[in-house]
């Protein structure tokens, strides 16, 4: 019991420490520009991009897949920022020098991104109906909520394993941006998934957001929990499998570090 | 200014130029602004406009293109100052009896340059992958807006540098800057899509106007005048810029020295 009570105490002083780091440099306004307007300013260019391309009617598709797909911003850049952060801030060695539980301080650092995700699709959806007219009245909001949430998780799964990468690469700044827009044209949050070539439709059936996106537009065009249940447990397991690989990944990279003396390379 | 002047700052510009090409060339963030983005743009937007037809891909190439040129503008050159700051080097080149303005046009001018390779890319994209049979329907018009559009960039990216290093708080908006322009300019859709209250903001923008002339000239039907029209509104706004941009590097140096804040970081 007291192991447990020491571990949950690691996990939220780690997240809660991780979040004000990453964070402890940008102003509030530059946290409106980066988390508020640009995910808004990004929502309105696709939404209206789609609108030229298949008229008004269309405009909730390309709402809900951009709003949906915000929780990239926290999960992939974020969650990546914090565990690529004690590399280069020089406490990985301090980290790995500790008895700490690994686990409790490997998903720490996605804690609050999650959280912070959440906020950021709410946030896209209500720019959605203020700005864009989108349509809520035939939403379950609970089912909407255990949609944003799961969909937040498995992200934040991807962004773990690829803040391990982040541990062993220089250019992570160069593979965070690509994979974020990638994201973009694999997950349907523009482009049907049923008009993306076999190959690519593939590929969209093993990343985060694909189901969520999905799923989000379901509820929100009337479907019921049960109906996206299928979904949503199919975007739980994606993004435990990431958070396996990631959880993985940081133990084999401590290994490898301790191994080879390398722990303090940058 | 004397020949001799002009003679001397050329060759300021051509070391800048070279200099910056060279350090871009395999920079993962500006290979990402300048080639990764507008490539993931331009695949969105063939798949979402394919339904348009064919017509429309030499009209996503340019305007994909252009999202590289404003990106790269507002991340690269709006950094160009900073960047010397951030490497050292600003003390001594402010110490330099070359203007300033000189050497920050010659950087630019190379990221300017290297972003129109994101519209090469574009092309290759839509005529390799989607079999698109893409046509420039009037070149010889579109080389000029093009050369226009070099000038207009380069003059808007001399004033967003000074402006981050006068005050980094507009820096922090950086990245809300991007899309903005993406849209106010019509890059990828006509700006009649958004509310009639943003047309003027689109009119005080270079962008707009080189969007406005390489989309013109690339799918065909513009009459000269009009394109003309265009180029002039690109002239006319680079003076205003470099005007501005003088008085704002003027500024920039006077307080960074007043300050004794040159090479704070």
């Amino acid at each position: 019991m007291r192991k447990l009570w020491l571990n949950l105490r690691l996990f939220l002083q780690g997240a809660i420490l991780s979040y004000i780091a990453l964070f402890r440099w940008l102003r509030p306004s530059a946290y409106l520009a980066s988390k508020v307007f640009m995910p808004l300013n990004q929502i309105l260019f696709f939404t209206f991009l789609g609108i030229y391309a298949t008229g008004r009617d269309n405009a909730s598709f390309y709402v809900i897949g951009n709003a949906v797909q915000m929780a990239a911003v926290s999960g992939i850049y974020g969650v990546t920022m914090s565990i690529g952060g004690d590399r280069w801030d020089g406490t990985l060695p301090y980290l790995f020098g500790t008895p700490a539980n690994r686990m409790a301080m490997f998903l720490g650092r996605a804690f609050f991104h999650v959280l912070d995700g959440m906020l950021g699709v709410v946030l896209g959806l209500m720019w959605g109906v203020v700005l864009l007219g989108l349509d809520l009245s035939q939403t379950d909001p609970l089912a909407l909520g255990l949609t944003v949430l799961l969909t937040t998780v498995s992200t934040s799964g991807l962004g773990l394993l690829m803040g391990c990468l982040s541990l062993i690469t220089l250019n992570m700044m160069f593979v965070n941006n690509t994979v974020y827009f990638l994201l973009l044209v694999f997950c349907g949050a523009n482009v049907p998934l049923a008009a993306l070539p076999g190959w690519m439709r593939a590929v969209s059936r093993f990343l985060p957001l694909t189901r969520g996106i999905a799923a989000a537009r379901q509820i929100i065009a009337g479907a019921s929990l049960a109906e996206v249940a299928p979904l949503l447990a199919g975007e739980l397991l994606i993004g435990l499998v990431y958070i396996l690989l990631g959880y993985s990944l940081f133990r084999w990279f401590e290994f490898q570090a301790k191994r080879r003396g390398t722990l303090e390379a940058i | 200014m004397r020949s001799g002047e002009l003679r001397k700052y050329g060759r300021v510009v051509a070391a800048a130029f070279e200099m910056s090409l060279r350090q871009m060339a395999l920079d993962g963030f500006i290979l990402f602004t300048v080639l990764v983005q507008p490539l993931i743009i331009a695949l969105m937007a063939l798949w979402m406009l394919r339904e348009r037809g064919g017509d429309y891909a030499i009209f996503v190439v340019v305007g994909s293109g252009m999202t590289g040129l404003w990106s790269s503008l507002l991340f690269i050159s709006g950094n160009s100052i900073n960047w010397e700051r951030w490497t050292g080097t600003l003390e001594t080149l402010v110490g330099l009896p070359t203007p300033m303005p000189v050497i920050i046009f010659g950087k630019n001018l190379a990221n300017v340059a290297q972003s129109l390779s994101s519209m090469m890319a574009g092309y290759f994209l839509a005529a390799l992958l989607f079999g698109y049979p893409l046509r420039v329907e009037q070149p010889l018009l579109f080389l000029v807006s093009l050369a226009f559009t070099v000038v207009s960039f380069v003059s808007f990216g001399l004033i967003i540098a000074p402006v981050f290093v006068i005050n980094p708080g507009v820096q922090g908006w950086q990245n809300a800057m991007e899309f903005p322009v993406y849209m106010l300019s019509g890059f990828l859709f006509p700006i009649a899509l958004l509310p009639g209250w943003t047309t003027p903001l689109s009119y005080l923008l270079a962008p707009y106007w080189a969007a406005r002339a390489l989309h013109a000239t690339s799918s065909g039907g513009a009459t000269l005048a009009e394109v003309a029209f265009c180029w002039a509104m690109m002239l006319l706004f680079s003076l205003v810029y470099l005007f501005v941009s003088s008085r704002l590097f003027r500024l920039m140096i006077r307080k960074a020295r007043a300050d004794a804040t040159l090479g704070m970081q």
